[in-house]
Formats: structure tokens, C-alpha cells, sequence
């Protein structure tokens, strides 16, 4: 059976276990909706309130029975309402989602437009001071975990310039795009640095072993300009692996960057899965996870697809 | 042409400044952040102080609390007791309407108490009002509380606005959960949980002109966040709760802060079931051994005042009266000696993550200075909902807790110091003098003599020291230096937001 | 020994294990009480005191000494690090082997399993995890290593697959060695080189996810150190006390450096295509 159809045929079988899960998983977590929702006050409930409280969550029925329910509606592609914000799941992901998909898009350009030039040069220059420094910061940029890249990026901000991020109500792009992106340049700048230090990486290595092949000689000593071979031959060889880099990285940050969105104050899907955990909004939080899980699954087949079509020779029984 | 570039750059950067400098100015709406969301609409069944504040706005009670704590008219012009104090009669505002512009009734305030004391309808202060035995409604302005007994305490408890009054066509139809038709100084226009609210004026308010055209609210839960953006102009009010970040405004220029200490204690809460602290020795000896200022100092920076049980000014007694007040740590080891505990005990002490956001700082101090005399203290932090649900069972062998007060002592403590108490057996300690004391304080109506009482109270409960109380923090508001009118409360409530102007 | 040779000749590989020596040094030293100061007590006449001669990263809040914090909080992050990869790298090795050799039915079971761990979000994975537990230090181990196995999994599975279809397994078979001896012996032996490059990144990332917990208040608790928390506690007070913000982050980004500078070698050195270049 060909690689990427095995995969189709046990996609449905992986959401199957994601759902049974974080359909567990979440009602184990100690506490309930009713203290999350009332705090110290839920000692004062009555009986009959308590019991109104538990039909209201849903708490009181069966657990297959409810798991047979949730699981039944999102195959109609109804994920249930969200106690808290009183607003079917699949209507709280899209609100969030927006944000989350900018921020993914924003920091793979920027990692794009400052780690493959970077990787370029460095290859091109290789073991010269150039090539030196770039790896150096590089490395630097992959060893710093993004929250900490988020906090030093504020801290300098505040400090150096006596400013801090413009962080104030979250306007989204089509209503003001300038206004976004001024919001939107540090949060994908803290989440692009891992990202930009592997694409100069992968970029730099991915060029050094091209051009040492033969062909890329031969290019070379037939008189093809060096600038010629390095655009026109090297380069869409060198892409290949950071189509694969690429397109995993997408996948994790499409499930949101829980902490940088934490740090940022921005509304994106990281941070309500965060919350509805808090608050035990059990229906949003299995709607957030499958759904991110999803797109994750989807991301990566795209990118076994992508990487099959590009570069012929992968034979995909070896994975 | 070179001497041409300087002029057109800064040309450029002035119009480019210009874009942003503009819109604020054309703008009469205050734009308020906040850290904490509503969680819900419905005005009866909000407990959490973020919807509580936030829903004031909208809805009115009959009376409300002034800045320092004393009843202040909303909805009701005046009010009386009857002699025995078992008959409450208040007049209604005259010309007051709600949003959709029909007229505040009698009915609609019977109606709304009808559905608070409905069991059905969960309301979270039901408690307070089931001494009603019946409300009757002369005319359409007036309305009588009978009650089952004396009970002076009743009028403060109508100042909340979980006793908000609400038309009797909403509760009909069943809308209160989803809309909002108050009658308050500001209507309701939309709400995005944890992400923001649109508030315009209400023009029709009886209660007077509000100044700014709206409320534009948006909720930061990171208070750093409110500060940038406070400092980036881009936001125009804001409510802190983090010291910290509060002590951070006043250096910023363009920027003012307003501060009132709370009726909410912080105090750390033992267990007089279990263990070392069942002897009284014991529990006096951790009150003596603390520094109550050096917690203050350390973890909220000294920003807030040491309190005793009483924490609004009204009552209570001078702090530095009550017992042990001031660190005595040579009273607190012959304290521990006496009681057979000369050596120390080890116990734990659990503290909520982030909530307060001191918690667990103060666990750390407390620990260090409760080691002094030998006490060994297991620090447990625990999830918000973990931690409720252990305080609620009154598992634990120390608490640090953040508790929510009242404008009055009896509504205050009513839940724990009595011996029909809800939370008997969370505050692990009752005894005679407290429950008669109580009780007293419920029906005396002479002012003093309830001065007199609760003071009284306050020295029991320190003496007895099943809690140890520690201090009070400040409620922070931090605007713009052109925003104008707002005053803080000891209740943190936004009702003042009616009166603020913005002078650009 | 040959390869610690090789690694000291290797320049990236040098770097790397000083860096991750010193590290070390300073955890073992903090953990021993060689600290300068006892990395709990308290000190009320000295709080929140800029880097000075005495203390050389200055205090926090409560008056501690931030280097001494700094010790025992490395230590305290290598020790959830380590535990909680070797343990990915245990259950993923047994994992991945018998997926690779049992096959059929018990490849699909595990490796669909594994699929659904990789399908979540790491950080949201191990909160949840951590949330059902209550936070501690083991919980983070477990929660982390949770998080790791499927890489390992996959990891062993590829080579112990590949290795399984070659000859020399048939023939020790045929000369009567048992499954077991095969699966130890010749599997194991190949396997030490992608393992050994995994675990020395898989390192770098625990680092870094532990960090993160704790930045979120559910890893390691106070009043005991690790560098998340100190980064967490800084947060407040980056304006007023820079050092607290700076020096945790700083340790924290070279650690991980020195492991990935590490891994960068040894994928150098045993990579048999680098191998062979390099010979």
C-alpha cells in the first residue's frame, strides 16, 4: 500500500484516540465546572441548586453516554456549547483562530526572510568569519526557549527605549492592518527565533551539500556564472528539506504558542484551551485539542505529500 | 539638496505620528482594560467580583455603598425601618427607567426578589434575604419588606447587586442570561467573554448626565500588558490588581493612580481540629511569632495596611490594640513551651497559584518566619479548583487564603463564626462568646451599641486566634492623567465610571 | 574513549561539553551545599540588592542570594531533565523495538498510540497531564517523558526495522541464538548511535519544557529553586531588579546551548555518511 494512503486510512483511527483522550483526561483533572464557575461560594449551593448546576454542565449523565453524545455531534460537525462563553466550540475556535493563524504566517515569513538569506551567505562563505557569526547566532537563537525570547524582547523594549509593546485591545488585521502588525511583530519575532535559527541550519547545510555534487561542478566549470548556479541549480534543491521543516513547524504553531500568547496577552487559541482547562469547559477544551490535532495531521500529511512530489527519489516504506 | 532631507523626514515622522495621535482625541468613549472577564450576565447568579463590577454599570440595586461605605440611595430615593426594625419601606426614583425606556416599578422589584428567593433560579445571595416574609407594593413607587424578625444588617445586604432589580418582563422572558436591560448609568451593546465589552451611555438615566459617550473594554489578563498599554496611550482606565504593576504607574509621567484599601483580607487560616493547633497556646503562639508588616512588605511590596478581622473603617478596633500585633518571638516560644510544643511540630500549609498572586509568596515568608519557633512548614501550591475544593472540605492544616469582606461585620462573618455557620467547618473554630456576640450583632439597631459589639468580636476572635488575619491590600486605579471624577471604594466597585470626564 | 577524544577535537563539540561541565559542576556544588549562601534563607535587611561583591547575581525579593538560586535551580532542572529523557529513551527503546519486531497487530497498536501523543500539542499534553497529577517535580519528570516517548519510539523503530530485514539477523538466528540475545545484541548495538544523538537533543528540549512548566507555576514549587520559577517570579519585577530576569535567562539559553552544540557533534561523529567524509 502506498505511504500517504496507509496514512489517510489511519487519520480517522488517530482523531478517534485524540478524542477518547481528551475526553478522559480533561474529567480527571480534579475539580469541576461548578467550582470553577463559583469558586468558594459553591459551598453555599443548596442541594436543589447543586443538582440544577450538575444537569446544566451535563455532569450528571453516564460517562459513555456523554462521550457517545460529544462524539456523535462531532461527526455532524456539532462540537457542543461552551459553558463559558455560551457560544458553540466550533464558533470560539474560528473567533481564536484567526489570530493564531497570523501569528503562524507571520513568524514562518519573517523566519523565511531572515534564515535563508542567513543560510545562503553562510554556505557561500563557508568557514569565514560571515559563516562563523551566522552560525553562532544560530545557535543561540535555537537554544533560547521562546517565552524567554518574549520576556527579553519586552525587557529591552522597556528598558533601551522606554516603551512597551503596544499590547492594548487586540485589533484584528482587516480592521486596522498597521495597528495589528505593530501588535503582531513581537509575538511572531519571539516565536520565529527557533524557527529562523533552524532555517539558517537546514538552509546552510542543504546548500553546502549541494554544491559540492557533481553536477553543481559540472555547472561550474562549463562557465555557468557562480551567482547563475547558486539561483538556478542549487537553490530549489536546498528547498526541499525546509519544505519538510517548514511544514512541521507550521503544525506546531497552528495548535497556538500557549506561553509567547500568555506573555503577549494575545486571545489566540493557545490561550483558550489554557483557560477553558481552568475553567473545566470540557467541550471546549476536547473541541480545541481535536481540532488542533487535526490540523497538525493534516499539516504533516500535506508535507509527506509535498516532499513525495518534490523530490521523487523518497521512497516512503523506509519511514 | 542635502540640507532638504532633514525638514521632509521630520515631516514624514510628524504625519506619521499624526495617524495615531488623532483618533484618541475624536473619541469621547473611555477606553477601560481590565485583567479579569464577566463570567456570565445574569446579575442574581454572579459571584466572581470581575462580573459583579462589570454588571454594575448596567443594573442598579435600591441602595447602594458610597466611598465610605454607607448606604448611599440608587434605585430608592429613601428608606425607614419601622421601630422594631422588622419593616423595611423604600420610595423609588420617580423618573427612573430601564434601557428599553418602561418605567422601574414596584412590581419589577417584587418580581426580582420573587426570583432570588425562587430556589430554582440559584441565586447566589439568597441567603441574605430569606428573612422576607412578605413584599408588599402600596403603589407603583413604593415598596415594604416585611421581615421574620429584627434584622438591621438586611438594608446593607440590598447593596449588592446580586440584588440588582431587573424587569419583570425579563425574568418572564427568560432573557437575563443573554441581555442586559438594567437601569443603570450605562447600556449594554456587546460582550465577547475574555476579550472585551461595548458599554454606550445611558441618556435616559435618572440617576444624572454621565459625561463620556461609552465604555470600551477590553480584558489583558497579563496586568503588564495593561500597563504598556496604559503607557502606549492606548488604553484611557484601568483596573490593577497586582501591586507590583500598580507601583510601576505613578513613575510613569501622564499616568495617575488611584488607591483604596479593600474590605478583603488576606490571612492565613489554621486548623484548630487538628494536631498542635487544637491548643490555643499554639495558635496564639503563631500570631505572636509572625511579622505581619514584613509579609506585607515583601509580598505586596508594603502596599496595603495590617488589619485585624474588622476591615472596614467603620468598626473594629486600633490595630496595633489587638493581641500580638507586634512580632514577639520570645512570647511566641514560651508560648509553644507551655503548651508542650517546645520542640515545634511540622504541618502544611496550602496557598492557591496565582490566586491572589501573593499567595505564594506569603506561604514562603510565613514559612520562614514560622520556623523560628520550630514550626516546619510543608508549602503545598495548588490549582486554583484543587484548592476551593480542599478549603471547602477544610482539608488542610494551614490556609493562605484571600477572603472576600463586606461593609458589614455581621454579612461579613455570619458564614463562619456562628454555630449554624455554612463554612463552620472551614473556619475549624467556634465557641459561645463568638455565636452570643454574633447574634447580638444581628438584631441591636443603636449604631454604637454594634460598634460595640463587633469591636468586642474583633479581640475574641484575635485572642482565640483560630485565623491568623494579616492585612488588607488596596484596590488600584490607573488612568490617564486627563481622565477625571474617578474615585476608588473600599468594594473596588466602577460605579464612579458615571461621573468621569475626559478633558482633551 | 575514542569518542570523547574525537568530541574534544570536534570545535563545536568542545564548546558544548564545557559548557554543559560547568553547568554541571554548579549543580553538583549547589546540590552539595557548596553554595555561598543557603539557597532558602531568607534575609529581610537584603532584598531585592543589585549584583554586588558579596552577592555576585544579587538577591530576590525575600533577601536569598541569586547565584546560590541559580545553583540549585540548575541542578533541580538537569535532574527533571535527565530523569524524565531517560526515561522517554527507556519506554521508546522498548516501544520502538518490539513495535519493530513483533510487528502486525502490536506495530499498529503502538504506533497509532504514538501518533495520538504526537498529535498534541507538546506543552498542552504535559499541562494536562500535570493538571490531573498536581504539580511537582516528578510529575514534571513523568508529564515530560510522556511527551518524549513517541520521538523515541520512532526513533528506535526506523533502524531496528531496517535492521531486522538484514541477513546477519537470519543467520544468527540459524546458528540458534535465541530472539532475546538477537533483539539485545545486534539490535541494541546499532541503535546506540541515533539514540546517542537524540537523547543529548532530547536533553536541550526537556530543558527547555521544564522551564516552561515551571515559568507557568506547575513544575518545580517553591520555596525550592529551578530556573522557570526564577524566570516566573522576575516577571513582576524585570523594571525594578533587571538581574533577576537577566541571569536565569541567560544560564537557561547556554545550558541549552552546550547540549545542542553537544548533539551537533555527535551527529557529526557518528553519522556514518559525515564518518566516512570526515575519514
Amino acid at each position: 500500500m502506498p505511504y500517504p494512503l496507509k496514512r489517510l486510512l489511519a487519520f480517522p483511527l488517530v482523531m478517534f484516540g485524540v478524542s477518547v483522550f481528551v475526553f478522559i483526561a480533561i474529567r480527571l483533572v480534579p475539580g469541576d465546572a461548578i467550582t470553577a464557575m463559583l469558586g468558594t461560594e459553591s459551598g453555599l449551593l443548596t442541594p436543589a441548586q447543586r443538582e440544577a448546576l450538575t444537569a446544566y454542565f451535563g455532569l450528571d449523565q453516564n460517562i459513555f453516554v456523554q462521550f457517545w453524545r460529544w462524539l456523535s455531534g462531532v461527526v455532524q460537525g456539532d462540537f457542543g456549547i461552551s459553558t463559558t462563553y455560551g457560544q458553540p466550540v466550533l464558533r470560539v475556535i474560528f473567533d481564536h483562530f484567526s489570530l493564531t493563524l497570523e501569528l503562524a504566517v507571520l513568524s514562518m515569513l519573517l523566519s523565511l526572510v531572515i534564515g535563508l538569506p542567513a543560510g545562503i551567505y553562510a554556505a557561500t562563505h563557508k568557514d569565514r568569519p560571515g559563516d562563523l557569526a551566522v552560525r553562532v547566532v544560530a545557535m543561540l537563537g535555537q537554544s533560547t526557549p521562546g517565552f524567554v525570547v518574549g520576556l527579553l524582547l519586552i525587557f529591552s523594549l522597556s528598558v533601551f527605549f522606554g516603551v512597551l509593546p503596544q499590547m492594548g485591545s487586540f485589533v484584528p488585521f482587516w480592521q486596522d492592518p498597521l495597528g495589528n502588525l505593530s501588535q503582531m511583530i513581537l509575538p511572531a519575532l519571539t516565536l520565529g527565533t527557533a524557527f529562523a535559527a533552524a532555517v539558517i541550519r537546514v538552509s546552510r547545510s542543504a546548500m553546502l551539500d549541494i554544491l559540492s555534487e557533481d553536477y553543481v561542478r559540472t555547472a561550474r566549470s562549463k562557465g555557468l556564472s557562480r551567482r547563475r548556479v547558486i539561483w538556478r541549480h542549487a537553490l530549489p534543491n536546498a528547498l526541499i528539506p525546509l519544505v519538510t521543516l517548514s511544514g512541521v513547524e507550521f503544525g506546531y504553531l497552528l495548535g497556538g504558542a500557549v506561553l509567547v500568547e500568555q506573555i503577549f496577552a494575545l486571545p489566540g487559541l493557545g490561550r483558550v484551551v489554557l483557560d477553558a482547562i481552568q475553567q473545566r469547559d470540557y467541550a471546549l477544551v476536547q473541541g480545541t485539542i481535536l481540532f488542533i490535532a487535526f490540523n497538525f495531521m493534516v499539516v504533516n500529511l500535506l508535507v509527506d505529500l509535498a516532499y513525495a512530489a518534490l523530490d521523487p527519489r523518497i521512497r516512503f516504506e523506509t519511514k | 539638496m542635502k540640507h532638504f532631507s532633514k525638514p521632509l523626514t521630520a515631516m514624514g515622522l510628524a504625519l506619521a505620528l499624526s495617524a495615531g495621535a488623532l483618533s484618541p482625541a475624536m473619541a469621547e468613549t473611555l477606553k477601560v482594560a481590565w485583567s479579569q472577564d464577566a463570567t456570565g450576565l445574569d446579575p442574581h447568579k454572579q459571584t466572581a467580583f470581575s462580573s459583579i463590577r462589570f454588571l454594575e454599570l448596567m443594573y442598579e440595586p435600591l441602595v447602594r455603598l458610597d466611598a465610605d461605605a454607607a448606604i448611599a440611595p440608587a434605585l430608592a430615593t429613601d428608606w425607614a425601618f419601622n421601630d422594631e426594625a422588622t419593616e423595611l419601606t423604600l420610595h423609588l426614583q420617580a423618573d427612573a427607567t430601564f434601557h428599553d425606556g418602561t418605567p422601574v416599578t414596584s412590581a419589577d422589584v417584587k418580581a426580582t426578589f420573587e426570583r432570588i428567593l425562587d430556589e430554582e433560579t440559584g441565586a447566589s445571595a439568597r441567603a441574605n434575604y430569606t428573612s422576607i416574609t412578605e413584599i408588599v407594593t402600596p403603589d407603583d413607587k413604593t415598596v415594604v419588606f416585611k421581615l421574620d424578625g429584627p434584622n438591621v444588617p438586611f438594608l446593607t445586604a440590598l447593596a449588592t447587586l446580586n440584588a440588582a432589580i431587573v424587569p419583570a418582563s425579563a425574568i418572564e422572558a427568560g432573557t437575563l442570561g443573554t441581555e442586559v436591560v438594567g437601569s443603570g448609568p450605562f447600556k449594554f451593546e456587546s460582550w465577547t467573554p475574555n476579550s472585551g465589552a461595548k458599554l454606550v451611555a445611558n441618556d435616559g438615566w435618572a440617576g444624572g448626565e454621565v459625561a463620556i459617550d461609552g465604555l470600551d473594554i477590553s480584558v489583558l489578563p497579563d496586568e503588564t500588558a495593561i500597563l504598556a498599554a496604559l503607557r502606549s496611550g492606548q488604553v484611557d482606565f484601568a483596573l490593577i490588581n497586582d501591586p507590583f504593576v500598580a507601583t510601576l504607574i505613578p513613575q510613569t509621567p501622564g499616568l495617575k493612580l488611584e488607591k483604596a484599601p479593600v474590605l478583603s483580607y488576606h490571612v492565613l487560616q489554621l486548623n484548630a481540629e487538628r494536631d498542635a493547633m487544637t491548643e490555643l497556646k499554639v495558635r496564639q503562639a503563631i500570631s505572636c511569632a509572625l511579622d505581619r508588616q514584613d509579609i506585607l512588605d515583601t509580598a505586596l511590596l508594603g502596599e496595603g495596611a495590617v488589619t485585624g478581622p474588622m476591615t472596614m473603617a467603620a468598626y473594629g478596633n486600633e490595630v496595633s490594640d489587638l493581641f500580638c500585633y507586634e512580632q514577639d518571638l520570645d512570647k511566641a516560644r514560651a508560648l509553644m513551651s507551655e503548651a508542650g510544643f517546645a520542640d515545634g511540630f511540622s504541618a502544611e500549609i496550602m496557598a492557591a497559584t496565582g490566586e491572589p498572586p501573593t499567595a505564594a509568596s506569603e506561604a514562603q515568608v510565613i514559612q520562614s518566619q514560622l520556623a523560628e519557633i520550630g514550626i516546619d512548614l510543608k508549602i503545598q501550591l495548588l490549582e486554583l479548583n484543587v484548592y476551593v475544593d480542599r478549603w471547602l472540605a477544610g482539608d488542610f492544616d494551614m490556609a493562605v487564603a484571600l477572603n472576600g469582606g463586606k461593609p458589614d461585620p455581621f454579612t461579613m462573618y455570619n458564614r463562619y463564626w456562628m454555630k449554624e455557620a455554612t463554612f463552620q467547618k472551614v473556619a475549624h473554630y467556634i465557641d459561645d462568646d463568638l455565636d452570643r456576640l454574633m447574634t447580638e450583632g444581628r438584631v441591636t439597631t443603636d449604631p454604637e451599641a454594634r460598634k460595640e459589639i463587633f469591636a468586642e468580636l474583633e479581640n475574641k476572635l484575635v485572642e482565640a486566634s483560630p485565623w491568623v488575619w494579616l492585612y488588607t491590600g488596596f484596590s488600584y486605579a490607573a488612568a490617564q492623567e486627563d481622565v477625571n471624577g474617578f474615585v476608588a471604594t473600599p468594594t473596588g466597585s466602577l460605579f464612579a465610571l458615571s461621573d468621569v470626564t475626559i478633558d482633551r | 574513549m575514542s569518542l570523547f577524544r574525537d568530541l574534544l577535537r570536534h570545535p563545536s563539540g568542545r564548546i558544548g561539553l564545557i559548557i554543559v561541565l560547568v553547568f554541571l559542576l554548579a549543580a553538583i556544588a549547589g546540590k552539595a551545599g557548596l553554595s555561598p549562601f543557603d539557597p532558602l534563607a531568607q534575609d529581610r535587611l537584603a532584598r531585592l540588592q543589585a549584583p554586588s561583591a558579596s552577592h555576585l547575581f544579587g538577591t530576590d525579593m525575600f533577601g536569598r542570594d541569586v547565584l546560590s538560586r541559580l545553583m540549585v535551580g540548575v541542578a533541580q532542572s538537569f535532574i527533571v531533565s535527565f530523569f524524565s529523557v531517560a526515561v522517554a529513551t527507556l519506554a521508546g527503546t522498548v516501544l520502538g523495538l518490539t513495535a519493530a519486531w513483533y510487528g502486525g497487530l502490536w506495530d499498529g497498536i503502538v504506533m497509532r498510540l504514538m501518533d495520538v501523543l504526537l498529535a498534541f500539542p507538546a506543552i498542552l499534553l504535559a499541562l494536562l497531564i500535570i493538571a490531573i497529577m498536581g504539580p511537582s517535580g516528578w510529575t514534571s519528570i513523568l508529564a515530560i517523558a510522556i511527551v518524549y516517548t513517541p520521538i523515541f519510539t520512532r526513533v528506535v523503530r526506523g533502524p531496528a526495522l531496517s535492521l531486522k530485514r538484514r541477513d546477519f539477523v537470519d543467520a544468527a538466528r540459524s546458528f540458534g541464538s535465541s530472539r532475546r540475545y538477537i533483539m539485545s545484541r545486534h539490535l541494541a548495538l546499532n541503535l546506540v548511535a541515533p539514540l546517542t544523538v537524540q537523547i543529548t537533543l532530547a536533553l536541550a528540549w526537556a530543558l527547555i519544557t521544564e522551564a516552561g512548566l515551571s515559568f507557568l507555576g506547575l513544575g518545580t514549587q517553591p520555596p525550592q529553586a529551578s530556573l522557570g520559577l526564577m524566570l516566573a517570579d522576575a516577571r513582576n519585577l524585570m523594571e525594578m531588579a533587571p538581574w533577576l530576569l537577566l541571569v536565569p535567562a541567560v544560564a537557561l539559553s547556554f545550558a541549552v546551548l552546550g547540549f545542542n552544540l553537544l548533539g551537533d557533534a555527535l551527529r557529526d561523529l557518528l553519522d556514518p555518511k559525515t564518518r566516512r567524509a570526515l575519514a
